[in-house]
């Protein structure tokens, strides 16, 4: 299986609108449009967050979208890179201090790649897409290196993190490049 | 009498731009009721133009309430701004707040007739139509500054002016658009997989759509001649550049979208005789004054009448804004015209209804 490749080559975007004015995911909208047609890049948005593999998120997270981000990508399998989009999504943008709003999805889970811009334009949600192709296949490289355990690590409140007992094994044993 | 289920749709759906979230109960596919939950993206924009921003930054702000029609709500904001300081507009800046209302409604109906077109599965009417949908984004721009959120109408007037070079551009782009017009009028009215998808599905008669208080494409794909354009002329002069009603009959997803293309044309003929017929003046009426005392406007957002209220204390500070978004009025009948439908055409009847989430939680 050649699922290192197929994932580059054709990454699944999934969109979620966590309270923003809808103004970025028209762009993401127009991106799947003839005239930017991000599926050259084997792109596809799909609705699923099991099959996805790029979390393209918008808007500032509202109190009540919030669970549903987090939940969403939870769901989504490893290895996964998250895009915001707009301002709103990086900072809290215009939203940000108003009552039900928090300043950018940041707060909750972790980003790879932010997109400024109110609203970004097509040209910059591609270019931070493409951007996190790159990061993409750097974590599937990280999480495929084969790792021989010595001993069985324990953890002082009972938590095995398979990455971080990897990552301490190879920077002790063998440098990866 | 089946066995009843009940089916969640949203808050994240693949035919969703927006969180909504919609449970259906269903027997044997037909839908029997709907429950619709639409507060997903409250932000609390309302408390904050009256706290954080003063008077003058507050339309810069609610144009951030939604990205589709954000030229109408600043525009409207503007208007009752000005009603506070006792200024009016100048009449060049009122033709050019409607030049881009009219730009803004051709780009947000052509998505919306994409979107209702992808919901039914119809992919390449979807491709087709974002496509013809580019020109309006390329003539916003070039009007505007920015392909959405244009920030064009500012307390008093416009910011930007009209240049020559870009009448003309957006004069030979129309005459190009109108055959692509003429060729999704045939798609939409003519193709029978469609029409199987789209007529009778969601309907609404004219009694129910009266009595739940619809407004916009929605109401006048019904029958209701409900048009905010039609009844005020004081703020915008829409009949002096050749505005009229578009009403359809049958109120289901195949009416809507003749009424929105229909609407397309009379967009096309309003932004001909406004740049043909654009008078010299200055762009902006300058006052020194606070805001002070009540009012009330109503304005024709691509949705529907969008009705703002504001109330100032002769302070930087309004004291009260309140903005009540056409989708806001149009939810009830929303969850009405479900019945009856089968689940599978759920997608492409709620892409039709143009929901404005954004717009509604404000």
């Amino acid at each position: 299986m050649k699922l290192a490749v197929y994932r580059k080559k054709s990454p699944w975007i999934l969109h979620y609108n966590a309270g923003g004015c809808n103004g970025c995911d028209i762009e993401i909208l127009a991106c799947l449009g003839p005239k930017y047609d991000i599926e050259r890049f084997g792109m596809i948005n799909s609705g699923n967050p099991k099959q996805s593999d790029i979390l393209l998120v918008t808007g500032p997270v509202t109190k009540r979208s919030r669970e549903r981000l987090v939940e969403v990508y939870a769901q989504m399998p490893e290895p996964k890179v998250v895009v915001s989009c707009g301002a709103c999504a990086c900072t809290g943008g215009v939203f940000r201090g108003m009552y039900n709003c928090e300043g950018g999805i940041d707060q909750y889970i972790p980003v790879d790649v932010y997109v400024c811009g109110c609203g970004s334009r097509p040209e910059q949600i591609i270019d931070g897409v493409i951007k996190a192709l790159d990061i993409l296949e750097r974590k599937t490289l990280e999480l495929e290196v084969s790792v021989r355990l010595k001993k069985v690590p324990v953890e002082e409140n009972g938590q095995v993190n398979r990455r971080e007992v990897a990552a301490k094994i190879i920077h002790t044993q063998h440098t990866y490049e | 009498m089946g066995k009843q289920y009940e089916i969640p749709l949203g808050a994240q759906h693949i035919s969703l731009l927006e969180p909504l979230h919609f449970k259906f109960t269903t027997e044997n596919e037909k839908i029997i009721s709907t429950d619709a939950n639409v507060y997903y993206v409250h932000r609390g924009i309302e408390e904050a133009c009256c706290t954080k921003f003063k008077f003058r930054q507050v339309s810069f702000v609610v144009g951030r309430v939604c990205g589709l029609c954000s030229i109408s709500h600043s525009t409207a904001y503007s208007q009752v701004a000005e009603k506070l300081v006792n200024i009016e507009a100048p009449l060049r800046a009122k033709y050019l707040r409607m030049l881009v209302i009219e730009l803004d409604r051709i780009h947000s109906h052509l998505l919306c007739l994409s979107h209702v077109a992808e919901n039914a599965g119809f992919e390449a009417l979807f491709m087709k139509t974002m496509q013809y949908r580019e020109f309006s984004m390329e003539m916003l721009e070039a009007v505007c500054g920015n392909r959405i959120q244009y920030d064009f109408s500012i307390v008093g007037g416009v910011a930007r002016d009209l240049k020559a070079e870009v009448a003309g551009m957006i004069l030979q782009r129309l005459k190009t658009f109108l055959p692509q017009l003429d060729e999704l009028v045939d798609i939409f009215q003519n193709n029978w997989t469609l029409s199987l998808k789209n007529k009778g599905a969601g309907a609404i008669t004219r009694e129910a759509a009266m009595r739940l208080n619809v407004v916009g494409p929605f109401a006048r794909a019904a029958g209701l001649a409900i048009d905010v354009r039609n009844e005020t002329e004081d703020l915008l002069p829409w009949k002096e550049v050749g505005f009229e009603m578009v009403t359809d009959t049958t109120g289901d997803v195949y009416a809507r979208n003749m009424v929105r293309l229909r609407e397309l044309y009379i967009s096309i003929r309003i932004i001909r005789n406004i740049i043909a017929s654009l008078p010299e003046s200055a762009l902006v009426t300058e006052t020194k004054a606070f805001p002070d005392g009540e009012a009330v406007v109503r304005l024709e957002a691509p949705r529907g009448e969008l009705f703002y209220y504001a109330k100032g204390n002769k302070t930087q500070m309004l004291e009260r804004l309140k903005i009540k978004a056409p989708t806001f009025s149009n939810v009830a009948a929303m969850v009405e015209a479900f019945t009856g439908n089968e689940y599978g055409s759920a997608p492409a009847i709620i892409a039709s209804y143009d929901p404005c989430l954004s717009c509604t939680s404000r």
